[in-house]
């Protein structure tokens, strides 16, 4: 029976009399039938499924459970809570090209790279000039050559061969805690290019016959901050590698070379037919258009290296058209890429999008690369999805890249609420938080880490029948969990839990409100030699990024840090007052209770903050957006999130709901029905009485436009994206300007 | 039937109860080899009349009374789903809990963990993820100003574990007990962070809130987590201590009625009941949210015992009684075992036998919503059946009655009339009109869901484990699962597939089969880096010595209680290990409990590096990084009569004319048709039934298809083909 990984498995040796295809020619092969035909590497026609679809399926059930068990077994090898707890790993089977045949659980998207790093592997022959055999272990962390998001995500490649034939791979991924970078953590978020990325792997071999070249662990040791979990991660990528490596031989065996060679190219073909018949059924024809944008402050941080020496805003645009090949996704008009670390690469650039379709499309379906054959992209050269410079950082690609996913999950939400499927459509947000650092202490044991809670699960948005939840989504991953506080403490030692709640009003309001956000409070107690954190989301709380708020609701308000140095609190230790999330540490300051000599609030990425003793660096993120008119909102939903303490403030839940209601003696809010209708009818009034025609609105902002209006970082957004013909086009027509009228560069 | 107790045993009854949520089963094995099955409704408010009831019937059976039974009783085990059925209906005890200032949205959050359970299908579809309902209301949640410190998974490189960072809050202890109390708290739990590492805190806080308690003159249980799972993760053991104090406190009591039941018969021992792991405890066990899932692990330890007899080395057992059906594996011989257990959408921190189950039972209610969704559970008759009997809503057996699977005059053996005219009114009223469908579509599509989401339960519950399902033996048992095999085994391919004509107290059964067995497991923090000196491995393993010591004594002491002679009892070792640095540590079962010097500690290395590699390959191990010990654990094991099951000679493959009871209309595969119906106890070793064909039992009904054959063995085990 099949084992979790049996030792006993004899690698199969090259074969030195057989020639076979280089894999550059399985790629041509493959890129030329797929071409051709329009069906993944020409097949038409389902051959074995139509002759023994018993035997078809029990063929996919065992590499499906191959891949699963790799996960649910090695995983606990692991060091990191990300990876063993939540959704930050993943198991895959590809075939010789990279193309996924079966995906663990786990941030199924980032499968999109593997045909990148196999690519280039072919394209540089590595199968001929070094030969690529039976158990050979690669590691791939780099976004140009690899296709990956960004190194804090690290892949290790095991190659399958039987008979000296490259027959798949093997692929295993998690998020590091710590890579290696200038600014420590697994988001180098300051990075000006890629040499500031950290430890960045194009494809290369570290390792033989399923297990890693002693030099391997010396680079783990010296280029990273969190050597032991390093390592421990890099040896539980490589174990669950081995399992499917295992029983990807045993496989062959049982059904034959020829029919795994075939039956793998037609599970990849039936999932890309099913996804596509899912996207013709599930939405509504037409051209899903989506905008948001992210903040890059580099002002005056980088002052050593005066060309990224700037504040950036970036725009971030996609347009999602079904289509009869599935759908194309196009993100002309997005800004340029700069010298910031949120650049990405079209590898990376997919397996952002991918996230919100493959729980879309591809839930009832085997999960494939089929994915990748239905959806079409288009990343413009010199865009910011496809830079035309081979340096660029994409360390903190991710922290753009959600929006992107937002968008396309946005699209898809739209188009399923106007087909009808009332119980699929939702706020889509990706508002999330983390934060990272390293430190040593007062032994001298030097240690790096990243905290993923509040990336791990987060609010999620309102459906349009009902409020959002806590705790219950994560855009990136099917597996959303916080993990736990107690072994997310253990990794980093001087900081120590004061709170890890939901915060109170901390979501999109509307007709149903977004679940709420978290917050949690660290204390930093005896720090050592040296701590320092650093929070890489991309200014999340001063654009309007992903918490896009539908139908009339608000936006999930963005993610945002305190960083409160030099306190007093022991005193308030004393009287039992510790504040537990973000309002109640500013409201404990504003009270003349927490005294802080450093009070910072961080709405963009922070630099380096050392900490010393008592000092208390509090998040907040994982709000999400509402939907509908929150005139519209049940009365009696509201007095409940008043009564719940869900609505901490009185005065300003009933501004914006119009609602009246009285608190007795206890504390209890009851509604007064009469008075809140007049209220609500009283705002409606005043609503229209405000507003003004479209037609009116158009002119004044053109007069703006036309005056090119905005502070230097809009103008420079515009100028990049104007750049773009598509873009071009859409912003002349709408605004109707002169042929000669652009913004020029400054 | 041919089982009887071992000779040391001879001429003792055994009884073990499976007290289901729609029936109570027991299960006698006579003196002279042969057993009987008793079977009564379950009564949620007075258990012991349903342990009465059944007793008493399966006494009747053989012509003996409860109190001769009782007084000739060597072994009564009663096995529930009293507390599974509580966590499932949230009727619970009112509960109150004390946590780590900051921490007060803990039971609402919950981790965020809402794919418990799920296929990848349902996981990836995360739009429909939803939190569990909490087992306590958000407001009596109270945080108090507390902190010790863990410890850093690197080692000691920081603050030493346990080291006090805020004091206990006294003062907030008192006010959130008063809270509590006026808020109408019936037990009060108590959850700080690292209480696995030490408990002082919570200790502290217990007797700060007893002192309350005393005050007003009120009687409360309180809990501590470091109490009933001292183990890393506070949301896991959140959810241990949330189990303990909303479902097992309750039930503790109904239990110890039910013993009282028991002695009344003249029973000289003590009532036990079996641990989610495996072993038998009696009712004053403190941790009795342990035994929260002993229904299944009776399934499992038969299902060993079966597998045994007929050299079976994988078993795949679904369980389908009244509220769920359940999902377990034997693989080689031993029941799958986690150290976490995922229980109806909660993730406790509890080792049990690895199971997975759905809310979908025979007495489900179905029901549909108003998107016109339709909807299986997780509400339950219970004993009140479905519309067809005592219960106002349409359930699964109110459509097996409507379809004909299920015969109404023949419930309990004709003992209880069931109304199928209700039943058919049910089931237009609350699917078909809604849906638009006739009653007998309506009908038909409702089981064709029930037994898809059973059948994607058994193919997950294995390709998870990357197993085969051709490895393994289908063993189907619980009143409903011969009923509903046509339909969850469908289209999987199993070595064979198999049930026992007792399936409706084959948890019982399994019951019987227990050993006496106890766990205890003791936290550690010891650090194992590579160039300790040979007098630090020596005072280790001394340490490690001496905590064993501590709990062979402990399980002495306790067996002692148990009527067992302690110089019977025999042990058991292992250690939980990990390399230093990993976040998972992994059991090793050691040969023995010597423990003496570094000889000794290196065996116990040995032990782990060669688990280890067995699972994992050479390139994963990390012997660089040395070793970290994070518990030790004992199990005391006392002897027990267990049953036997007797060949039987070969009867000819047709059944005996007598067996043949008649014909009915079963509505199956989209049009009615003709079933033959065969009585139970009539059918012999070596009959082969070919469908379409339902064997009718007073406990149970089995439906085989047409083009299926049903075959006796020499056991009178059943096979399907």
């Amino acid at each position: 029976m099949a084992h979790a990984f049996d030792n006993r498995t004899q690698l199969t040796p090259p074969s030195k009399e057989v020639r076979h295809q280089t894999l550059k020619q399985m790629f041509e092969k493959r890129d030329r039938l797929t071409q051709q035909t329009g069906h993944y590497c020409g097949v038409t026609e389902l051959t074995l499924r139509a002759a023994d679809p018993i035997k078809y399926e029990r063929f996919y059930n065992k590499l499906h459970a191959a891949v699963l068990a790799a996960r649910e077994s090695a995983r606990f090898v692991a060091a990191s809570p990300g990876s063993r707890e939540m959704g930050e790993s993943l198991w895959g089977l590809a075939t010789p090209e990279g193309d996924t045949l079966a995906v663990s659980l786990g941030f199924l998207s980032h499968t999109a790279i593997f045909p990148v790093s196999v690519r280039y592997m072919a394209e540089k022959e590595y199968d001929v000039n070094d030969g690529i055999e039976d158990g050979d272990v690669y590691a791939v962390s780099d976004g140009l050559t690899g296709g990956v998001p960004h190194p804090g995500d690290f892949y290790s490649f095991v190659a399958i061969c039987y008979e000296g034939e490259i027959v798949g791979w093997a692929v295993g991924i998690n998020h590091l805690m710590e890579n290696g970078a200038p600014v420590s953590g697994s988001w180098a978020t300051f990075s000006v290019d890629t040499f500031m990325d950290g430890l960045v792997c194009p494809p290369m071999r570290t390792g033989r016959k399923l297990k890693q070249e002693s030099w391997w662990k010396a680079i783990w040791q010296r280029r990273t901050r969190a050597a032991t979990m390093n390592i421990l991660d890099d040896k539980m990528r490589l174990a669950g590698c081995a399992m499917v490596h295992d029983a990807t031989h045993k496989l062959i065996k049982e059904f034959g070379l020829e029919y795994y060679k075939r039956a793998t190219r037609e599970i990849i073909e039936e999932s890309r037919r099913m996804i596509v018949d899912n996207m013709h059924s599930l939405m509504v024809p037409g051209t899903y258009n989506g905008c948001a944008f992210r903040l890059v402050k580099y002002k005056g941080l980088q002052q050593i290296w005066s060309h990224a020496d700037k504040n950036t805003l970036l725009h971030i645009r996609a347009s999602v058209e079904p289509n009869d090949k599935g759908l194309l996704v196009d993100t002309e008009g997005s800004s340029r890429w700069g010298y910031h670390s949120y650049n990405a690469t079209p590898g990376g650039a997919d397996a952002a999008l991918f996230l919100g379709m493959m729980n879309s499309f591809a839930h009832n379906t085997k999960v494939t690369a089929g994915i990748e054959l239905a959806v079409q992209r288009h990343y413009p050269s010199g865009s910011l999805y496809n830079p035309d410079y081979e340096f660029t950082s994409n360390a903190n690609l991710w922290a753009q890249t959600v929006s992107l996913n937002s968008i396309g999950f946005n699209a898809i939400s739209r188009a399923m609420f106007s087909r009808g499927y009332l119980e699929e459509a939702f706020t889509v947000d990706g508002n999330w938080g983390a934060w990272q650092g390293s430190g040593q202490t007062d032994q001298g044991v030097s240690y790096g880490f990243t905290n993923f809670e509040w990336l791990g699960g987060t609010g999620r948005g309102a459906w349009c029948y009902k409020d959002g939840e806590p705790i219950v989504w994560a855009a990136w991953s099917q597996l959303a969990t916080c993990g736990d506080a107690e072994e997310f403490e253990s990794c980093v030692p001087p900081l120590f839990y004061l709170g890890r709640k939901l915060l109170p009003g901390y979501f999109g309001h509307g007709k149903y409100r977004g679940g709420p956000g978290n917050s949690a409070v660290h204390w930093c107690v005896k720090p050592g030699k040296h701590i320092a954190v650093t929070r890489p989301n991309g200014g999340l709380s001063c654009t309007t990024s992903v918490g896009l708020g539908m139908s009339g609701a608000y936006p999930g308000p963005g993610s945002f840090m305190i960083s409160a140095r030099d306190t007093n609190l022991p005193a308030l230790i004393e009287t039992g007052e510790t504040p537990r999330d973000a309002r109640e540490l500013l409201e404990l300051v504003d009270a003349g209770k927490l005294e802080v000599a450093n009070l910072e609030i961080w709405k963009t990425d922070c630099p380096e903050l050392a900490l010393k003793d008592n000092d208390l660096f509090v998040d907040a993120a994982g709000s999400s957006g509402g939907w509908g008119d929150p005139l519209d909102r049940d009365p009696a939903l509201v007095i409940k999130d008043l009564n719940d303490g869900m609505a901490p403030r009185y005065e300003f839940t009933a501004n914006l709901y119009g609602i009246v209601a009285t608190q007795d003696a206890a504390g209890v809010w009851t509604l007064d029905a009469d008075a809140t209708a007049a209220r609500r009818k009283a705002m409606r009034h005043a609503r229209l009485a405000d507003s003004q025609s479209a037609q009116d609105w158009w002119a004044a902002e053109r007069t703006r436009v036309l005056a090119r209006d905005f502070i230097p970082e809009v103008r420079e957004m515009y100028e990049q994206s104007m750049s773009f013909a598509k873009f071009d086009n859409e912003f002349r027509k709408f605004w109707q300007v002169p042929a000669a009228f652009n913004f020029p560069k400054e | 039937m041919a089982i009887s107790t071992t000779a040391a045993a001879e001429r003792q009854y055994i009884l073990a109860f499976d007290a289901g949520g729609t029936m109570t089963d027991a299960l006698l094995v006579k003196p002279d080899g042969s057993f009987t099955v008793g079977k009564a409704i379950t009564r949620r408010d007075d258990e012991p009349r349903s342990y009465r009831e059944s007793v008493m019937d399966a006494a009747n059976n053989i012509g003996a009374t409860a109190d001769l039974v009782h007084a000739e009783c060597v072994a009564d085990i009663y096995c529930g789903t009293g507390m599974l059925n509580t966590v499932l209906t949230g009727n619970g005890r009112k509960v109150g809990l004390l946590v780590t200032r900051g921490f007060e949205d803990i039971s609402v959050m919950e981790g965020g963990l809402t794919y418990l359970g799920q296929t990848q299908s349902e996981t990836l579809h995360q739009q429909l993820h939803r939190h569990t309902r909490p087992l306590v209301d958000p407001k009596n949640v109270i945080g108090i100003s507390e902190r010790l410190t863990g410890g850093s998974y690197q080692g000691n490189i920081h603050l030493e574990p346990g080291h006090e960072l805020i004091p206990v809050n006294a003062a907030q202890v008192r006010a959130a007990a008063d809270k509590l109390l006026d808020n109408g708290c019936e037990v009060i739990g108590i959850l700080f962070l690292y209480s696995f590492v030490d408990p002082r805190h919570e200790h502290q806080a217990r007797d700060i809130v007893q002192d309350v308690l005393k005050a007003r003159g009120r009687e409360l249980p309180v809990v501590c987590s470091a109490d009933v799972a001292p183990v890393s993760k506070e949301n896991n053991r959140l959810k241990s201590l949330l189990f303990q104090c909303f479902a097992a406190e309750l039930v503790r009591d109904s239990l110890m009625a039910v013993e009282n039941e028991a002695k009344g018969f003249g029973f000289k021992g003590r009532l036990l009941t079996l641990l989610s792991y495996g072993g038998a405890v009696n009712m004053e066990y403190p941790r009795l949210y342990e035994t929260m899932i002993s229904g299944p692990i009776g399934g499992l330890i038969g299902a060993q015992f079966i597998a045994d007899k007929l050299k079976l080395k994988n078993v795949v057992t679904a369980d389908m009684g009244g509220t769920s059906f359940d999902v377990g594996l034997l693989v080689d011989g031993h029941i799958g075992i986690t150290k976490s257990a995922d229980i109806a959408g909660h993730r406790l921190a509890l080792p049990m036998v690895e199971l997975d189950s759905v809310g979908s039972g025979a007495g489900s209610v179905v029901w549909v919503d108003e998107y016109k969704r339709l909807h299986v559970g997780p509400d339950s008759a219970g004993a009140k059946v479905g519309r067809c009997f005592k219960f106002d809503r349409l359930t699964v057996t109110d459509i097996n009655v409507v379809l004909g699977y299920v015969d109404p005059d023949y419930f309990l053996g004709g003992q209880v009339k069931l109304d199928r005219e209700g039943a058919m009114a049910a089931l237009e009223e609350a699917v078909a009109k809604p849906l638009g469908l006739s009653v007998y579509e309506a009908g038909a599509g409702v089981l064709d869901i029930v037994n898809t989401q059973m059948n994607d339960l058994l193919r997950t519950m294995i390709a998870a484990k990357g197993y085969d399902t051709r490895d393994f033996t289908l063993l189907y048992y619980g009143g409903a699962g011969p009923v509903h095999m046509y339909g969850f085994a469908e289209g999987i391919e199993f070595a064979d597939v198999i049930t026992l004509p007792w399936a409706a107290g084959f948890s019982a059964f399994g019951a019987a089969c227990a050993e006496y067995m106890h766990r205890y497991d003791r936290g550690l923090r010891v650090l194992l880096p590579n160039g300790m000196s040979e007098a630090e491995k020596t005072t280790i393993a001394q340490q490690l010595r001496a905590t064993w010591a501590e709990l062979e004594q402990e399980a002495r002491d306790e067996m002692e209680k148990e009527g067992v002679d302690p110089t019977r009892v025999k042990f058991r070792y292992g250690i939980a290990a990990r390399y230093l640095g990993q976040l998972e540590s992994f059991e090793t079962s050691l040969s023995d409990g010597v423990m003496n010097g570094p000889a000794d500690l290196q065996r116990a290395i040995d032990a782990f590096e060669q688990m280890y590699t067995k699972v994992y390959p050479e390139g994963a191990r990390f012997p660089d990084a040395g070793y970290s010990l994070t518990a030790v654990h004992l199990e005391a094991i006392a002897p027990k009569p267990q049953p036997i099951l007797s060949a039987l000679p070969l009867s000819r493959r047709e059944p005996d004319d007598s067996a043949y009871v008649g014909s009915r209309n079963v509505y199956h595969g989209g049009m009615w048709t003709p079933f033959k119906v065969y009585e139970m106890a009539a059918l012999k070793a070596g009959n082969v039934i070919e469908g379409p064909a339902i064997i009718r039992d007073p406990m149970t009904t089995v439906v085989i298809p047409p083009k299926r054959t049903m075959s006796f063995d020499q056991y009178r085990i059943l096979h399907y083909k």
